[in-house]
C-alpha cells in the first residue's frame, strides 16, 4: 500500500504546472491531483496536498506514450530508478549496496509512474519542461564528460584580455597587427621589413645571367662575370621554347 | 541539425565523442539501455552529458514487452550502447559537427562578436 506524505508546494523554478492530472504509481491510481516540473525536482500532490517528490537524478527516463494498446490513455511515463516504499521514501538502491551490480538493482528497484493530465495537449509541455529540467541535474559520476571544463561559463572578454589572440591562429589586419605591438615590437617589424625590401631590391641571379648589382656579402665565387659572356654561347640550343 | 546556445556544452562536445552521438541527429537507430531495454526511434537530440532525446520510439522493455512511445528521454546515465547506423560515416560525422561549433564561433567574422578559446581549468 502506498502512503503519501504531504508535499510542500514548490515555491521557485517552476518550469510547468499541470492541473487535473492522475498519478498511477507503478499500477497503483492515486487520483487527481497537479503535476509540477520544478527545477530542484518532480512533484506531484492531490487536493488535500498529499503525494511525492522525485530527485531528477533518479528519473532513468521520461516518455509521451499514445500507445493505447499498451496503456488506454495517452500519458507521461516516468520510470524512477529507485522503489518508493511505504514510507514514500526514495532508496536509491545503487549508491547504498556497493556489493550489488547496478544492473541487478534496475531489475529490483524501480517504480514506474504515470501522469495522466486530462489535458492531453499539454503532454508536449510537460515533457519539455522534464527534459530541461533533468539537463540540469547531470551524474556528477560521470567523470568524461565534465573533465577540465566544469565550472563558470567561460567569459570570453576575461580570456581575451589574458590571452589576447595568441591561442587560435586568427588572420588580423596589417593595422590590428601593428596596433597591438609596443614600441619595441613596432622598431622590429620596421627593421625586418627594412631587411626585407633590401634583399628584394638586391635581386641576384644564376650565373650567366646579368646581376643588377652585385653584392660581396653574398659573393661566392659561383657568379660568372656578366661582361665575360660569349655571344651566341646558346646559339646551337635548338629548343625553342 | 542545430548546435547548442551553450557555451559550456559546446566545448564539452569538442573533446568528447558525445559530439558524434550529436551528429546523428535526424537518424533512426537503436538505444541500449542499462538495464537491459532498448528504445528505437529518430535521434531528436543528444546534449553534452549524452541524455538522448529520440521521437516515434519502439520501446522493448527488459522483460521484452513492446509499446510505442512518442517522445522519449533517456538519462545519459541510463544509456548503455547507441547504435551508429551503417550508412553513417563516423569520422565525416564528426568532422561536420566541428566544423559546425566552429562556425557559430567565428559567426561574426574578425572584430566583431566574441570568439571562443578553449580554457581549461587549471
Amino acid at each position: 500500500m502506498v502512503l503519501l506524505r504531504s508535499v510542500p508546494r514548490p515555491s521557485e523554478g517552476v518550469r510547468h504546472e499541470q492541473g487535473e492530472t492522475t498519478a498511477v504509481l507503478d499500477g497503483k491510481g492515486l487520483g487527481a491531483g497537479t503535476l509540477y516540473v520544478a527545477e530542484t525536482r518532480l512533484s506531484w500532490f492531490d487536493g488535500s496536498g498529499m503525494g511525492f517528490s522525485l530527485e531528477y537524478p533518479t528519473i532513468s527516463l521520461h516518455a509521451i506514450s499514445r500507445d493505447l494498446s499498451a496503456y488506454p490513455q495517452e500519458h507521461l511515463y516516468v520510470m524512477v530508478n529507485a522503489k518508493l516504499n511505504d514510507e514514500m521514501q526514495e532508496n536509491a538502491h545503487d549508491e547504498e549496496d556497493e556489493d550489488k551490480s547496478s544492473e541487478e538493482d534496475a531489475c529490483e528497484g524501480i517504480t514506474e509512474i504515470r501522469f495522466v493530465p486530462s489535458d492531453k495537449a499539454a503532454l508536449e509541455s510537460m515533457f519539455s519542461a522534464m527534459c530541461e529540467c533533468q539537463a540540469l541535474h547531470p551524474d556528477p559520476d560521470d567523470e568524461d564528460s565534465n573533465g577540465d571544463f566544469d565550472g563558470d561559463e567561460y567569459d570570453v572578454e576575461e580570456a581575451e584580455a589574458e590571452h589576447g589572440q595568441g591561442d587560435i591562429p586568427s588572420f588580423c589586419t596589417y593595422e590590428e597587427g601593428v596596433s597591438g605591438l609596443r614600441a619595441e615590437g613596432q622598431a622590429t617589424l620596421q627593421r625586418l621589413e627594412g631587411m626585407l625590401a633590401q634583399s628584394v631590391a638586391n635581386t641576384f641571379h644564376m650565373a650567366g645571367v646579368r646581376t643588377d648589382e652585385t653584392n660581396g656579402e653574398f659573393d661566392d665565387g659561383m657568379e660568372v662575370d656578366a661582361g665575360s659572356t660569349v655571344a651566341g654561347q646558346f646559339e646551337d640550343a635548338d629548343v625553342d621554347h | 541539425m542545430e548546435v547548442s546556445h551553450s557555451i559550456r556544452e559546446r566545448t564539452i562536445a569538442e573533446n568528447s565523442l558525445v559530439i558524434l552521438l550529436q551528429g546523428l541527429q535526424g537518424e533512426v537507430t537503436t538505444v541500449d539501455l542499462r538495464d537491459e531495454s532498448t528504445a528505437r526511434g529518430r535521434v531528436v537530440n543528444v546534449d553534452a552529458f549524452m541524455n538522448v532525446r529520440l521521437e516515434e520510439v519502439l520501446y522493448r522493455d527488459r522483460r521484452g514487452r513492446l509499446s510505442q512511445l512518442a517522445d522519449l528521454f533517456i538519462t545519459a546515465r541510463n544509456v548503455r550502447y547507441v547504435h551508429i547506423p551503417d550508412h553513417v560515416d563516423i569520422m565525416e560525422t564528426i568532422q561536420t559537427q566541428l566544423t559546425r561549433i566552429r562556425r557559430v564561433r567565428n559567426f561574426a567574422g574578425e572584430k566583431r562578436g566574441r570568439k571562443e578559446y578553449l580554457k581549461k581549468k587549471n
